[in-house]
């Protein structure tokens, strides 16, 4: 009895307090009407990791990074480890990016353009300058029924406290991590975790699973940093049209 | 002001989903339909749609989709998705008609330099981004954002007061600024490059093209769709273009992946050619 005296006491006086002075809750971050953060605006990683997502040092056009690979080893098993060299070799001609294609999750995460996250309570959508990409997070929604394979998965997400958790299943084996070959099958599995650590940064974290290729899981974090120039806008990177762009329609000169 | 118009049976596939069959010679009610309100106070239009219309010949209806089983209607001939100027024809200066008319006359088997530009996976431009496929009308706070179900295209339509951006940069859907006036949604669209077709046929533009679009909810599965191209550049005057769209009510209906250029076998040939 006198234990419930106090849950109530202290309901009424969380009550009674700005939720954004709620105890274990980052008074820094901003917060949508519904009291989760609010994950909108445009938003970009500034990591090396679309070049390599492991430690390397500089090269021609290869910016240096510490990568971001927790461990700084990604556990492939030996066939895997095999087509991995084999990917690095043809790298010039295989990786997809060089043909422009969607570069599915988390690659799109760390591509080096921006992106604008949309929030609502149910959903949340992320828009990319990168071949103009799009993804959907519905919340609380369960993933369809398989088989599928899209470019970019089908991600769906939950708040778990303050973290925008996000499930993400039905790749296709096309995609690749980065530029030196890293690679997956359909049977990756991303579980992606967004946490504002302040109002301008959100940590990135992805454990990524595919039984087909690695021995366990393994994960990668980073920063997002939010763009913060006045008037910022995602503006668009059609990466396949360069080159073929008509001019048949232009009057004659 | 929108003519009335049969119902016509283009986008097969978006048409079966939407239940577009039933919206024969639907006409807007006598009351003013008041949609409800986003929280941050915007007309809500949210969901999912379908256009009514096509994107296959605007300016002659007797040609309907590519999404069809290709056969001409004669009596749609000469029908027209354009209200303004009274002919249904767009206004093309005489240069620009002279250069469209053979592109016109093979576009059932065009040379590659004159295919049609959204043929190619590239982003279909102002106005026929809505008047393509299925798309999603999405309001975040201060935002109408539209996700086409086509080669997963999207606008951002800030409804926020700020500013174009600067004119030199061209994009593919053009930069888009909204406000409400009532229920209706206004966008001026401008920054259009000079690289998409409203349709099929050559219907081309210069990268001065600007787009003034109002989205008007008339009922809670409908919205009336105009559109004022202007671009002294091509055309004598402006021209309107006027469709609507219809809501799609499956329950729980979501718009997904769908790649274009990843399977577009003649994209990849282009995009490999030797010199690019």
């Amino acid at each position: 009895m006198i234990l419930r005296s106090v849950c109530v006491l202290v309901a009424v006086a969380t009550l009674a307090i700005p939720s954004a002075v709620v105890a274990g809750q980052n008074p820094q971050i901003p917060r949508a009407a519904d009291g989760k953060p609010d994950l909108s605006g445009v938003w970009q990683a500034a990591t090396t990791a679309n070049w390599n997502l492991l430690p390397h040092a500089a090269e021609k056009d290869v910016p240096a990074g510490l990568g971001v690979v927790e461990g700084n080893e990604i556990p492939y098993n030996a066939a895997a480890a095999a087509q991995q060299r084999q990917n690095f070799a043809n790298r010039a001609q295989a990786d997809p990016e060089t043909r422009c294609f969607l570069p599915g999750v988390p690659r799109i995460m760390y591509m080096p353009f921006p992106f604008q996250i949309f929030q609502t309570p149910g959903h949340i959508a992320m828009a990319f300058e990168y071949v103009h990409a799009v993804r959907r997070i519905f919340l609380n929604t369960p993933h369809p029924e398989g088989p599928i394979e899209w470019w970019m998965g089908d991600s769906r997400g939950r708040w778990e406290g303050d973290t925008l958790v996000v499930d993400v299943v039905h790749f296709t084996n096309q995609t690749w991590f980065d530029r030196t070959g890293n690679f997956h099958s359909e049977g990756l599995h991303v579980v992606e975790r967004y946490t504002p650590i302040g109002p301008n940064h959100i940590h990135y974290e992805a454990t990524i699973e595919d039984p087909n290729v690695f021995t366990r899981p393994w994960k990668i974090s980073f920063p997002l940093y939010r763009r913060l120039e006045k008037g910022i806008r995602v503006l668009d990177y059609e990466c396949y049209a360069f080159g073929l762009e008509r001019t048949w329609y232009k009057p004659t000169e | 002001m929108i003519r009335c118009r049969p119902f016509l049976p283009v986008l097969a596939l978006g048409s079966l989903l939407a239940g577009a069959a039933v919206d024969a010679q639907q006409e807007a009610p006598a009351v003013p339909y008041t949609p409800p309100r986003t929280p941050d106070g915007q007309p809500d239009i949210q969901g999912i749609y379908n256009p009514v219309g096509t994107f296959y010949n605007i300016e002659d209806l007797e040609y309907q989709s590519l999404y069809q089983q290709f056969k001409p209607n004669p009596a749609m001939r000469g029908r027209s998705l354009i209200i303004d100027p009274p002919d249904g024809k767009i206004p093309f200066q005489p240069w620009a008609a002279e250069k469209r008319k053979p592109i016109y006359e093979l576009h059932l088997d065009p040379p590659p330099d004159w295919v049609d530009p959204n043929a190619q996976c590239w982003p279909q431009g102002v106005p026929r981004h809505v008047n393509n496929r299925e798309f999603e009308i999405f309001q975040p706070p201060g935002h109408v954002v539209i996700f086409n179900l086509a080669h997963h295209t999207y606008r951002v339509i800030p409804v926020d007061g700020s500013p174009h951006i600067p004119g030199n940069i061209k994009l593919w859907v053009g930069d888009s600024r909204g406000r409400w006036e009532g229920n209706t949604l206004v966008v001026d669209v401008t920054n259009n490059n000079d690289q998409t077709w409203f349709d099929v046929m050559a219907s081309f533009h210069s990268d001065e093209l600007r787009v003034t679009e109002h989205f008007t909810p008339v009922s809670r599965d409908r919205i009336e769709y105009r559109a004022v191209m202007t671009d002294p550049k091509v055309y004598t005057r402006p021209w309107t273009f006027a469709i609507h769209f219809n809501r799609n009510k499956e329950p729980g209906v979501e718009v997904w992946e769908e790649a274009c250029v990843e399977a577009n076998r003649k994209n990849i040939d282009l995009l490999e050619r030797p010199g690019r």
